[in-house]
């Protein structure tokens, strides 16, 4: 606010100093909810992950005699119609889930980054090239773009990465671009410069550090929504296809039964709703950590 | 203020041409031959042919590009390969049923995520605020088909208030098409919800820390006047921004919306044109998304510089 | 005996940190009399925009502060009022500028509006009346085409123009005081001694009284009646301009102004005054001052001295025990002010 309470804060803070990461770091141990999330996600993940040795059952070994049985003592969720486990298939099912929405975040972060920060740095008509395509392809909605990709390329869990990495892509170049524009002005930057520095290395040595922050909040929060949106698709019947178990697809079974058997949908929604909240909460805490201003000051 | 509007609609066009030209390429870039991926691989090679000549593949690429564009331009959007209908047809009856669902998720949106927002900033680091941020979250968290799912188990399924399967309601029957959009909105409006209480709390609290707003109380002006006149106009363009973005993803939604409600509308269309792969009306359905994107981007656009002058300068 | 226009005793503002509550500033004590300038310096976090923001009732919110005290203006009590019957204060009997004229106005709304709505919040004037008296007041504070500048917006305006604005919109209903918190450090050299002569021209004009902030000596010299020098939170000095700048008593004046190069003679070396300004939480027990001071001797640590009165002018104050007993070895006088 004044000046005067700028400095009031900064009197208050502890003498000790840290450096930019060390701030992040700090704040984010405060931020229980971040915490939280953190662990609900790395708890799913970690699930997924050991889902061979955890299933109780086979996910596609069908039990017609127990089909369509609600949560008992045997089938922890129940059964769907063709008698396989429910816990089973949802343990399995995470497993398409986390690695298409990590490996899409993962794809778009590099190649997006990377874009916006060659659009920050060299600026002129390689920005303008670069930062019209984003535009262009942030036009479309990320499940339409999804819809489209698969639709013409067919589902299999490359294509659907490749279709939500297409729609990340632009994400991540506007959010490298605008800092990068900033910094590249800076006297040490200059400084590199002068010493004979390729802009390679200035670029992913000098400048990314500070941009890492920004882009940590956007990768947690587009994990959430890749995740979702895969949901959506195998929802649609564009996902992996069966009888491969992905969290979208055992919902539309469930929905297609939903009268009889509405754990199916109910449990099955449940895990997409507690992964992508955990990130969410994840990404929400990070952004808390990394902009000082929403940190309640 | 006409210029302004002016120049944003002539900016448009561009950037329409731009994403149909992207369209185009993302249609047709099926490996191997679309005709086939149509027809299936035991299509017999007259078969494949016919269709090649009547889908115009068997032009050259650039031949191909100009007539998609002139197509556009005198306003056909071609013919559905099921039916025979032209994809025009099919886009009027449906498109009213998915933009109703659009409006009313955005107004349910704003109705009840503004008021949020405003409680939770207003009443910082509270009980209220905690309570209205974890909320958002867990509300913009909700896959759409989740919500959908879960509302007609609780309002259709249990409590019987609702119908579990909606029907095409003619526009005179407005007591019943509203009966029927109730649930469907809801569902959608949730998430909208979400996302506009989260952007309008820290809009908002922006806005309240600004200096204009220390001016305006050190002029000794009540708390009303200083919350409608000074800060809900200034807070409400990073909302504005907020809302544009998230009508794409309400356009991606209504898709699972209408299909979870068993909607009429444009979403269901195309994922009946992708099942029967009726090329020609997916991509017919693909350019109505593509003009109403940039419809809404432009809207945006318009709606900044009504609220904020400095953009209009620009 | 006439009474001062503002009466401010010892005026006390305490922040919740996270550490425990603390006071920005302490036992401000000062008087502001009727038609005069009175100029608040000290250097940058000495609380001396806080204090104006403590009179005029401009902090934020209850739980996160503390302000004790006395604050009487025009007779009436400023601290214990309602917030209703202090909106009714502000804006209309006392009024502040701020520092930087582009933030503290609204981008979205025009600047006659800006100007105007004082008016309608206490004149109960209708929009048409309000707007026609703003734009006498644009024109009072020396901005060229008003009627056209009435429905810009801030963004289309320089810097001083902007200031003006700021000056028209304080002075709109006639306050008795007004506190400017540095309204020129934010403006180009060439448009701060207009602003600071049109101030000087309002002010006598109309009568009332200005409290200016700043930490530069030279807008003292040229603006000040009287001087109230600021040190950690605390009032150091006060005195008459001539006074302060003829016989700097207090030791952090004494070096505030050896610091300052002149031209009018050589100076061998300018004296900078070592050390900083301790941290809001680690205020020494005794004199805030007495850990850079060259006159500090044992006792200075051990008790904080009181703002007390020179023997030889009632009117010039002083916050230390060295210079008081220097002063007046034998008879030690207790002034106007604790």
């Amino acid at each position: 606010m004044t000046e005067a309470s700028v400095s009031l804060a900064a009197a208050a803070a502890p003498a000790r100093r840290r450096g930019a990461i060390g701030t992040i770091v700090a704040a984010f141990n405060a931020n229980k909810t971040a915490w939280l999330g953190l662990a609900v996600f790395l708890a799913i993940a970690l699930a997924a992950a050991l889902a061979p040795w955890l299933a109780p059952f086979d996910p596609i070994e069908q039990h017609i005699a127990d089909a369509m049985t609600s949560p008992n003592a045997t089938y922890w969720l129940g059964t769907d119609t063709f008698g396989r486990d429910l816990l089973s298939r949802i343990l399995w099912g995470a497993r398409i889930s986390i690695v298409i929405g990590v490996a899409s975040m993962a794809a778009g972060v590099i190649v997006g980054s990377a874009l916006g920060l060659m659009a920050g740095y060299w600026g002129g008509r390689i920005e303008q090239l670069i930062m019209r395509s984003m535009d262009v392809l942030l036009s479309f909605p990320t499940l339409i773009m999804g819809l489209l990709v698969v639709a013409m390329l067919g589902p299999s869990m490359v294509n659907l990465i490749v279709a939500m990495a297409l729609t990340m892509v632009p994400k991540f170049a506007r959010v490298a671009r605008a800092p990068t524009i900033a910094i590249k002005e800076r006297d040490y930057i200059e400084a590199c410069r002068a010493l004979g520095y390729s802009d390679l290395r200035i670029m992913f040595v000098h400048i990314l550090p500070n941009v890492i922050g920004d882009i940590l909040v956007l990768a947690s929060l587009w994990t959430a929504t890749a995740i979702r949106i895969e949901a959506s698709l195998s929802f649609i019947g564009l996902g992996v296809k069966p009888p491969t178990a992905t969290w979208g697809g055992i919902i539309r079974e469930g929905f297609d039964n939903i009268m009889d058997a509405p754990w199916i949908s109910l449990y099955a929604g449940l895990a997409v709703l507690l992964t992508v909240f955990a990130l969410n909460l994840l990404g929400d805490g990070l952004r808390d950590a990394v902009d000082p201003r929403l940190r309640g000051e | 203020m006409v210029a302004f509007i002016a120049k944003r609609l002539l900016s448009a066009i561009p950037t329409l041409l731009a994403v149909l030209t992207v369209l185009f390429v993302i249609i047709r870039i099926v490996p191997g031959d679309p005709a086939i991926a149509i027809l299936g691989d035991n299509a017999t090679a007259e078969a494949v042919a016919a269709l090649r000549e009547r889908l115009g593949l068997d032009h050259p690429l650039y031949a191909q590009y100009r007539d998609f564009l002139l197509m556009i331009a005198q306003g056909d959007l071609g013919s559905s390969m099921a039916t025979g209908q032209p994809v025009w047809d099919e886009v009027r009856s449906t498109l009213p049923y998915t933009l109703e669902l659009t409006i009313a998720s955005i107004l349910i949106g704003i109705a009840f995520g503004l008021p949020i927002g405003a409680l939770a900033a207003t009443n910082r680091n509270t009980i209220i605020d905690y309570a209205a941020r974890i909320g958002s979250l867990l509300g913009l968290s909700f896959p759409a088909f989740y919500t959908a799912i879960l509302l007609i188990l609780a309002f259709s399924i249990e409590l019987g208030w609702f119908p579990v399967i909606s029907q095409g309601v003619p526009l005179t029957d407005v007591g019943n098409r509203l009966y029927n959009l109730a649930l469907p909105a809801i569902s959608q409006g949730l998430i909208m919800v979400g996302y506009v209480a989260r952007a309008s709390r820290s809009s908002i609290l922006e806005v309240l820390g600004e200096d204009y707003v220390r001016t305006a109380r050190a002029k000794g002006l009540d708390p009303r006047v200083i919350i409608l006149r000074h800060v809900m106009r200034n807070a409400l363009i990073p909302i504005v921004t907020v809302v544009g973005l998230y009508l794409g993803l309400l356009i991606g939604n209504s898709v699972l919306t209408e299909i979870v409600f068993n909607r009429p509308g444009i979403g269901k269309l195309i994922v009946e044109a992708l099942s029967q792969r009726d090329y020609t009306l997916l991509q017919g359905l693909m350019i109505v998304f593509a003009f109403f994107i940039v419809l809404v981007n432009m809207l945006t656009d318009i709606a900044y510089g009504l609220i904020d002058p400095r953009v209009r300068r620009q | 005996m006439p009474e001062p226009l503002l009466k401010v005793r010892d005026l006390t503002t305490l922040f919740k940190t996270s550490t425990g509550w603390f006071p920005a500033i302490r036992d401000v004590s000062f008087d502001v009399w009727p038609n005069e300038t009175l100029c608040l310096v000290g250097e940058s976090g000495c609380g001396k925009s806080i204090t104006a923001l403590s009179i005029m009732g401009l902090l934020p919110g209850k739980k996160m502060r503390r302000t004790e005290g006395e604050v009487v203006l025009d007779g009436q009590p400023l601290l214990e009022l309602p917030d209703k019957a202090m909106r009714a204060v502000r804006g209309a009997k006392m009024s502040m500028i701020f520092q930087e004229p582009m933030t503290s106005l609204n981008p979205v709304l025009p600047v006659g509006l800006q100007v105007a709505e004082p008016l309608i919040a206490h004149g109960g004037l209708g929009r048409a009346a309000a707007e026609a008296e703003a734009l006498r007041l644009l024109d009072l504070v020396r901005i060229p085409d008003a009627s056209q500048r009435m429905a810009q917006y801030p963004h289309q305006l320089s810097g001083g123009m902007r200031q003006r604005v700021m000056i028209a919109m304080a002075l709109a209903c006639r306050p008795k005081i007004l506190f400017a918190d540095e309204p020129t450090t934010a403006l180009d050299v060439t448009i701060q001694a207009q602003v600071l002569s049109l101030l000087n021209d309002l002010r006598a004009d109309t009568g009332m009284s200005l409290v200016l902030i700043t930490h530069d000596l030279g807008v003292v010299a040229s603006m000040a009646d009287r001087v109230a020098v600021m040190y950690a939170g605390e009032v150091v000095e006060t005195a008459s301009v001539e006074a302060l700048f003829a016989r700097p008593t207090h030791p952090y004046t004494e070096m505030l102004l050896g610091s300052i190069p002149r031209a009018d003679r050589d100076v061998d070396t300018l004296v900078a005054i070592g050390g900083q300004v301790p941290a809001i939480d680690a205020m020494p027990a005794g004199c805030r001052f007495a850990p850079r001071c060259f006159l500090a001797e044992p006792g200075c640590r051990a008790a904080a001295p009181a703002l007390m009165a020179l023997r030889s002018d009632d009117r010039h104050q002083v916050r230390c025990q060295v210079r008081i007993a220097q002063a007046a070895p034998d008879a030690m006088r207790a002034g106007a002010i604790r």
